[in-house]
This record gives structure tokens, C-alpha cells and sequence, in this order.
């Protein structure tokens, strides 16, 4: 604290005041006095400091020398190492060059060997061992012969090659030799060593013309039928018996070269396959000219349907037995080649497919299936020619059922074509089948067309009212006399509807049927389109029968029209003695019954219920509109409310839905019986199903309400 | 379920190696293989293609040329809408074969069915058939005619267009295809060929 600032806070004018800032004076004093002396203490203590830290200064710069003295040798001793392993390197290379000297050497010495030990080896008839020797040479390095020829020695591989030349004569020679003798064993033993050679192609070739020569006298036996005139199949066995020595030769050479010389099948099958065509081709010509199969031969003409089956059933083995042997090859080509690459695998499968696609057999199928769809075609025409003929009405003659016919001719021809193994051919027949379905169809419409006097059902029993009566007894009359065979006429127009109705059914099912049993042959999505393209024209069959199927049911409607004409009239009519109220509101359900059960014996159901239900509506609409004509007091309303509430229960309770037909009958009905005017909304709750005027019109028909009171009804 | 409102059967038919499969591999694919292998039995594509703003498909069957596939070939005529008969115009007995053609089709075909004469490869240097041959026979048998490239795309598009917009119209024509029991016999003997109001389009 300065002087002056002493001096200022203390009032040095006193002595108190003096004193006070003299005793302040003294404690600075010694606060300075101790501070100097702990700083003097301090000194001798740092200076040591500085002294060790100057000494230990100097040892720094002994380790940094000895740390580079280090580093220095540490770079020499990489140095060192490199040149080590450069060295190392270098030594590798010579021994691989020695070990390759060697090896090549021993190639040389070897290739000596070998041609010499071939030609050995030949002499000895030894095939097997110069076989080796040739299979040793293939394998050898083919740097060490151009090493061997680059230091100007004669090139060794013209005495392996000229070696490896004989060996494969001998063995070409010897093969003959066993194959002209029919030595199996020896053929088998060869076999296998030409691709040890490095000629697995000539081995199978080879191999395969061995395998020809003999399927040949098999097929040749195989291909003669003893009894050509013989009913039962002989064609289409003869050529299973060739396609089965084909089979067999074929599975002999895989199997031979399966495990020396994978994928070479299509090879073999190349040189087996002319063989067994021109077998199969011949069984072909037989067939064709015995079978009379031929278009436009002349001795075809008279061939019957009947007859015609046991040549369809033979034509579809044969064509299956080729489609199998087909298959057979593929499958067995797969296998072969199952062992090689994708590449491999692609060019044997193209190979094969070449093969067959290209062989006569293939034309021969083909040319099969032409002559199989043509009778076919025949056949089904013929067969659909006479169910028509037979089912064609004529009175007092009994018919068949010209759906059942058709479906089963149609079905028949499927499950044929079916067993052709031909997808084109089920497609086809599929086709014919459709277009013959269909003349079924418009047969069966022509006969439905033909106009219908009489009621097609047995008629129901008349009314006991007066008016009604004279209309139905002058329609029965009528038509017992217009025809003496009216039940017969009647019972053959209600077949014809019903078969209608099962021909709509039956184009569907067979369809559905051949798409499933053909499922088998679909290789491919586009097979399974145009497989389903042909069915759907099939089931399109349907949509003609069914539209028979209305026009019959159109042709009941309309001759039940003079009745519910009647019926309308009865229903509508006011006079009725008091004490036959009772029996005449059961009338109307009992002819209706007589109805129904007479239709439930000859008709479908669905059939009989779209007859009714449109009768229902028929005669609801007929009566309500004949209302209109007639005048009613309270008990002819009731009299009429009776019928319809009776109708309307009898409708309820027997076909469904028809309830809802009558309904505005009902409340038409209900309108007349009312007591007065005021109780109009009990009639018209929970909806009015009839026209506000129409209300009125019938309300009119009341002779004892009043046209103003009506008029004022508001609802 | 796919949409559309109409479906035809288009089906060709004409000797073999007249161009049959390239004109519908155009057409369908957009491609003209070269090499083409004879045809098996009949090929079935499907194109769906658009006319006055409704979705027409048009399902389309590629018969074999060849004689022995007959039977087959003969199976589809009953059903089809259009059937396009195809010659190749730088070879004569194709043409020369249209005749028996035609019987084949009065024989299976329905009597209604629209038919087309296509001379095909008119990229060809060597025509043997000119043009108004083609046309004339077309004439004299009630046929619309045209003349296409498959390999340059030439008219491939407006011939199966014009198929289908021609059906389209014959489909509206009787609206409510109600099924009259019309369609020709399988064997049957339908006689002449042509109502004589086609007329030609080319």
C-alpha cells in the first residue's frame, strides 16, 4: 500500500491515526521481509536444476549416436536378406527347369519306348499294351518333343505317330474281323481302346455300324408279318418288335461307351438310325396297302365305320410305338451326355433332335398320323351320320339318344387320339370333333323347331268353371284329334330338350376331359395353349346346345299358353256359388300339381322350374290384366283374393323364388277383397308393388266404392 | 384373365416354303428368321392388337405346307374367322396350286369366313406371278389381295390389321352373336364360293 493511500485511509492527524498506519507500515514490512528470504531460500534450489539438466544433455547426444550406429545396421541387414532371396528365386527356377530337363527326358526315353513298344505290342497282339504306350504318348508334354526337335534331333513323334497309325489299323482291321465273326467279346474288348488312342469317335462309329449290321437281321426278321390279313394288330406289333431291336442296339452302344466316350450317342444313333428306318418303313408300306388306309384308295369306300376301328386302334399303336422311341432317344442321349459340359450337353440334344427330326421313321409318323386323322375323321362322320339317322324322329319308332351317340363316339375318338402320343393329333381331332358335336346340336334344334300343336306335357286336369272349361277342353280336343300319335310326339319333343340340355353338359365335361388326359403330351406352354385353343372349341359345342336347349323350353311355354290363358280367366272370374268356394280355390293348385309332377318325370329340374317360373309369371301378368275387365262385389273380391293367395302359397311352396312372381297378383287380388276403402294401407304395407293407377283401376273394379272416394286415396 | 372384347381365328394356308411362318414370326415378333425349318403340323401364336380403341386378339394358326400334314391343317379350317392363302410371287406352281386350294377351304371352311390371297416375297428380283394376276384370280374367287414382304416388313402389319378391323366389323354387323347354327358342315358339300360384295381393298 503507496504512501498516499496510507494516508488517505488513515487520519494522520491523530496519533491514533498515526499509529494505525505505522503498525500497517510495520506488518507490510515483515510480509516483505519473508518474501524475500523464501525467494533467497529458492535460488540454490534451482540452480542444482539447471545443473542436472545440463548434464543430462550431454548423455541425450550419446543415445542419439547409438540409435543411428542402429538404424545403420538394420538397413544393411535388409539389404543382406534381399540378396538372399534373389538368390533363393534364382535357385527355384533352375530346379524347375532341371525337374522339366528331367521330365522331358524321360518323355524322349519314354517316346522311344513307346513306339518301339507299340510296334512290340502289335506284333504280340498285345492291343492293350500299345494302346497304353499310345495313350502315354497323347498325354505327354507337348513342349518336350518341340524342346527335343529345337536342338535339331529328328522329330520322335513321327515314329510314335507312324506307331500310333498301325495300332489303330491293326485295331480297325481286328474289329472287322470280330464284328464279321459276330465276336462279341473281342468287338467290347477293341471297343474300348480306341479311346485310349485318342479316336473315340472311330471306336463308336464303328461300334454303332457293328450294332446296325446286327439290329439289321433282327429288324428284317422282326418287320415280316406271317399274317397280314389277321384283324388283331400285327402291323403295329411288327413295328414295336423293330423299334424294339433299334431300342436295344442303341441302349448296347451307350452303355459300351458311357464310360470311355461320353456323348457320342447322337454319333451312333446317325448310323444306327437308316437301318431302322428303312425296317419301320417297310412295316409302314404293309400297313398301309393291307389296312386300305391310303386317301383315295378305292377299296376304301366301303370300308363301314365298325370296321374301320380296329385299323384306328392300330394306326394310334403305331404312331405311339414311334412317339416312344423317340422319346427313348432323348432320354437316353441326356443321360449319355449327362457327365459333359452345358455346351456338350446343348450339342448332343441338338444333335439328336436333328437326328430325329430329319429320319424317315419321323416321316413315317407323321404320314401315320395323316392316315390315323383322316379315318378318324371318317370314322366320326360316318358314326355321327347314323346316330343321326337313327335318332331322327319318326313317329312310332323308337329313337336313340342322339347326345348320348355323338359323346360317345366324340369321347371315344379322343381318348384315341389320345393314345396316338401325338399332341397335333388330339388337337385335331379335338377340332373334328367340335364341328361334329355341333351338327348334334343343330339336328337336335331343326327337330325342336318343327311347330308343336300339342301340349309336350300330359295336360292337366280342367277347372270345374264354366268359362275356363270350354277353353281347355276344346285345346285337349284339338289335339287328340290333330294327331292320333300325340304321346309319342310329346315324349320325343321332351327327349329332345332334355338331350339339349345334357349335349350343353356333356361339350363342357369332354372338353375339360381331354384337356386333362392329353396333359400328359403338353411338353410346353405353347403345347397347353394350343391343346386348350382346340378344347375351348370343344366346350363352344355347349352354347349351341343350349341354345336348343331355350328354344325347346320356348316351344313348352308356348304350348302351355291356351291354359294359363284359361287360368288367368278362371283366376279373374267373379261368379262362384257360395258352397263351391272351397273346391274351386283348389283347383288352380291342383292342375298346377299335375303340372309339376308331370314335368319333374320328364324334364330336368332346372328345366322344369324355368318352365314354371315363367309360367308363374305368365298367368300372374294374364290375370292381373284380365281383372281389369270384370266387376266384383265384396264376395267376388274375396272369391278372387282366395285364388290368388292359394296360387301364391302353391308357387312358395314349390318353386323357389316364384312367390315373388305372383306377389303384384297378390296384392291385385287383395285390393278387390277389401271391406272399404279406409283399410287400403293394411293391403299395400310393407310395399306397394303396384302403380299408384293401377291401385285405382282395380279399386274401380269394386261396383260399390265410389270412383270420387277412390279418387281422394292418397298413399 | 386377359382383356379383350374379341377374339378371331386368323389360320394361313398355301404350299410349303411360301412364307407362311416368316409372314407371322413378322407380324407376331417383329423378327424374319432366316432358315426357317418346314413347319410341323400347325404353330399357334397369339397378338393382341388395338382397332378404334378396343382390344382385338388374334389368335393365329401356322400351317404346315406340306402335303402329308393334311389331315392336321384340314381340322382347323372349320373354326377360323379369316384364312389367309399365301403364294410366293417369284414361283409359279405355287400359284399355280390356288385352285385346289380353294376346294380345300369351300370343302372344310365355314362359308362365311373372310378369306385373303397374300403374294408373298415381293422383295424377290425374280417375279413370276405379276401383279394383276394375283389380283384378277382374287377377283374372279370373292378374295381380298395383297401383296407382302416378310423379310421388309412390307404390308405384313396392314394385312393382319385389316383382317382384324374387317372382323371387327362383321362382329358389330350382328351384334349379340347369337348362335345360328349356320356353320358350314365338316364334310359337307357348300357350294359357291364368294358373296360377290367384297371388294378390293388393295
Amino acid at each position: 500500500m503507496s504512501l498516499s493511500l496510507l494516508l488517505e485511509k488513515y487520519d494522520v492527524s491523530t496519533e491514533e491515526g498515526l499509529q494505525k498506519a505505522l503498525s500497517e507500515i510495520e506488518k507490510e514490512e515483515t510480509e516483505v521481509d519473508e518474501a524475500l528470504s523464501g525467494a533467497l531460500s529458492r535460488a540454490c534450489v534451482l540452480e542444482g536444476r539447471l545443473r542436472s539438466a545440463s548434464q543430462a544433455y550431454t548423455k541425450l547426444g550419446e543415445v542419439k549416436a547409438d540409435a543411428q550406429e542402429a538404424a545403420n545396421m538394420v538397413d544393411r541387414t535388409a539389404a543382406l536378406a534381399k540378396d538372399v532371396s534373389a538368390k533363393v528365386r534364382q535357385l527355384d527356377l533352375a530346379r524347375s527347369r532341371v525337374a522339366e530337363c528331367q521330365r522331358r527326358v524321360h518323355d524322349l526315353i519314354d517316346l522311344q519306348l513307346c513306339s518301339a513298344g507299340v510296334e512290340a505290342a502289335i506284333k504280340a497282339h498285345d492291343y492293350e499294351t500299345g494302346a497304353g504306350h499310345v495313350a502315354r504318348f497323347l498325354s505327354m508334354d507337348p513342349g518336350s518333343v518341340a524342346a527335343a526337335r529345337a536342338r535339331g534331333a529328328a522329330d520322335p513323334r513321327d515314329a510314335m505317330a507312324k506307331a500310333a497309325d498301325t495300332l489303330r489299323d491293326h485295331l480297325v482291321r481286328k474289329f472287322e474281323e470280330a464284328a464279321r465273326k459276330d465276336d462279341a467279346a473281342s468287338v467290347e474288348r477293341l471297343f474300348k481302346l480306341f479311346p485310349q488312342i485318342g479316336r473315340a469317335e472311330e471306336g463308336v462309329e464303328l461300334l454303332a455300324k457293328y450294332l446296325a449290321a446286327q439290329a439289321e437281321v433282327t429288324i428284317r426278321r422282326a418287320s415280316v408279318v406271317s399274317d397280314a390279313n389277321s384283324d388283331a394288330a400285327v402291323f403295329a406289333d411288327a413295328l414295336t418288335r423293330v423299334l424294339e431291336a433299334a431300342a436295344a442296339a442303341v441302349e448296347r452302344c451307350r452303355s459300351a461307351a458311357a464310360l470311355h466316350a461320353p456323348g457320342l450317342l447322337p454319333r451312333a444313333v446317325h448310323i444306327i438310325q437308316p437301318t431302322v428306318c428303312s425296317g419301320a418303313r417297310r412295316v409302314y408300306r404293309e400297313l398301309v396297302s393291307r389296312r386300305r388306309v391310303q386317301p383315295g384308295h378305292a377299296a376304301r369306300a366301303p370300308l363301314s365305320a365298325l370296321a374301320a376301328e380296329p385299323t384306328l386302334v392300330e394306326l394310334a399303336l403305331a404312331h405311339n410305338t414311334i412317339s416312344l422311341y423317340f422319346t427313348f432317344l432323348r432320354r437316353k442321349t441326356e443321360a449319355d451326355a449327362s457327365s459333359l459340359n452345358d455346351a456338350a450337353k446343348k450339342a448332343s440334344k441338338d444333335a439328336i433332335e436333328k437326328i430325329i427330326a430329319e429320319c424317315d421313321l419321323m416321316r413315317a409318323a407323321q404320314d401315320l398320323l395323316g392316315h390315323y386323322l383322316a379315318l378318324e375323321r371318317y370314322f366320326l362322320e360316318e358314326n355321327v351320320n347314323k346316330a343321326l339317322k337313327m335318332a331322327t324322329p319318326q313317329t312310332g319308332a323308337t329313337q336313340s339318344s342322339l347326345v348320348d351317340d355323338i359323346f360317345f363316339i366324340a369321347r371315344k375318338a379322343i381318348r384315341r387320339a389320345v393314345s396316338t402320343g401325338s399332341l397335333e393329333g388330339v388337337c385335331a381331332v379335338l377340332n373334328d370333333a367340335g364341328a361334329l358335336v355341333e351338327r348334334g346340336a343343330a339336328a337336335l334344334r331343326r327337330w325342336l323347331r318343327a311347330p308343336q300343336d300339342v301340349l309336350p306335357l300330359p295336360p292337366p286336369p280342367t277347372l270345374h268353371t264354366p268359362s275356363a272349361a270350354g277353353v281347355l277342353d276344346a285345346a285337349g280336343s284339338l289335339a287328340a284329334r290333330l294327331n292320333r300319335d300325340v304321346d309319342a310326339q310329346r315324349d320325343l319333343f321332351l327327349a329332345h330338350t332334355n338331350e339339349t340340355e345334357a349335349g350343353g353338359e356333356w361339350s363342357e365335361r369332354l372338353a375339360a376331359e381331354a384337356c386333362a388326359e392329353a396333359d400328359v403330351l403338353v411338353r410346353s406352354d405353347s403345347d397347353r395353349d394350343k391343346l386348350q385353343s382346340c378344347a375351348a372349341g370343344l366346350a363352344a359345342a355347349a352354347a349351341a346346345y343350349r341354345a336348343a336347349h331355350e328354344l325347346a323350353l320356348d316351344g313348352i311355354k308356348a304350348a302351355l299358353k291356351p291354359r294359363v290363358v284359361a287360368w288367368a280367366e278362371y283366376i279373374a272370374d267373379p261368379g262362384v256359388e257360395p258352397e263351391e268356394m272351397e273346391e274351386d280355390a283348389d283347383a288352380l293348385p291342383i292342375a298346377l300339381d299335375t303340372l309339376l309332377e308331370s314335368a319333374r318325370t320328364q324334364l330336368s329340374s332346372r328345366s322344369t322350374e324355368a318352365v314354371l317360373l315363367a309360367l308363374l309369371a305368365d298367368l300372374a301378368a294374364r290375370a292381373e290384366a284380365r281383372i281389369l275387365h270384370h266387376h266384383y262385389d265384396r264376395e267376388g273380391g274375396l272369391v278372387v283374393e282366395r285364388r290368388a293367395r292359394r296360387l301364391a302359397s302353391w308357387a312358395g311352396g314349390n318353386i323357389p323364388g316364384a312367390r315373388e312372381r305372383v306377389s303384384r297378383l297378390t296384392q291385385g287380388a287383395a285390393l278387390l277383397a277389401l271391406e272399404r276403402l279406409a283399410h287400403l294401407q293394411d293391403v299395400l304395407a310393407p310395399a306397394c308393388r303396384l302403380p299408384p293407377n293401377l291401385v285405382r283401376d282395380i279399386l274401380a273394379r269394386r261396383t260399390d266404392f265410389k270412383i270420387e272416394d277412390i279418387k281422394r286415396l292418397k298413399f | 384373365m386377359e382383356d379383350y372384347k374379341f377374339l378371331f381365328k386368323v389360320v394361313l394356308v398355301g404350299n410349303a416354303g411360301v412364307g407362311k411362318t416368316c409372314l407371322v414370326r413378322r407380324f407376331t415378333q417383329g423378327l424374319f428368321p432366316p432358315g426357317q425349318g418346314a413347319t410341323i403340323g400347325v404353330d399357334f401364336m397369339i397378338k393382341t392388337v388395338e382397332v378404334d380403341g378396343e382390344k382385338v386378339k388374334l389368335q393365329i394358326w401356322d400351317t404346315a405346307g406340306q402335303e402329308r400334314f393334311r389331315s392336321i391343317t384340314q381340322s382347323y379350317y372349320r373354326s377360323a374367322h379369316a384364312l389367309i392363302l399365301v403364294y410366293d410371287i417369284s414361283c409359279q406352281p405355287t400359284f399355280d396350286c390356288l385352285p385346289d386350294w380353294l376346294r380345300e377351304i369351300e370343302e372344310y371352311a365355314n362359308n362365311k369366313v373372310l378369306r385373303i390371297l397374300v403374294g408373298n416375297k415381293t422383295d424377290r428380283e425374280d417375279r413370276e406371278i405379276p401383279r394383276h394376276i394375283g389380283e384378277d384370280f382374287a377377283q374372279r374367287h370373292g378374295m381380298y389381295f395383297l401383296e407382302t414382304s416378310a423379310k421388309e416388313a412390307e404390308n405384313v402389319e396392314r394385312l393382319f390389321m385389316e383382317i382384324a378391323v374387317e372382323l371387327m366389323e362383321q362382329a358389330k354387323c350382328k351384334e349379340l352373336p347369337k348362335y345360328d347354327g349356320s356353320l358350314g358342315p365338316i364334310n359337307g358339300k357348300t357350294t359357291s364360293v364368294g358373296d360377290s360384295g367384297c371388294c378390293l381393298r388393295s
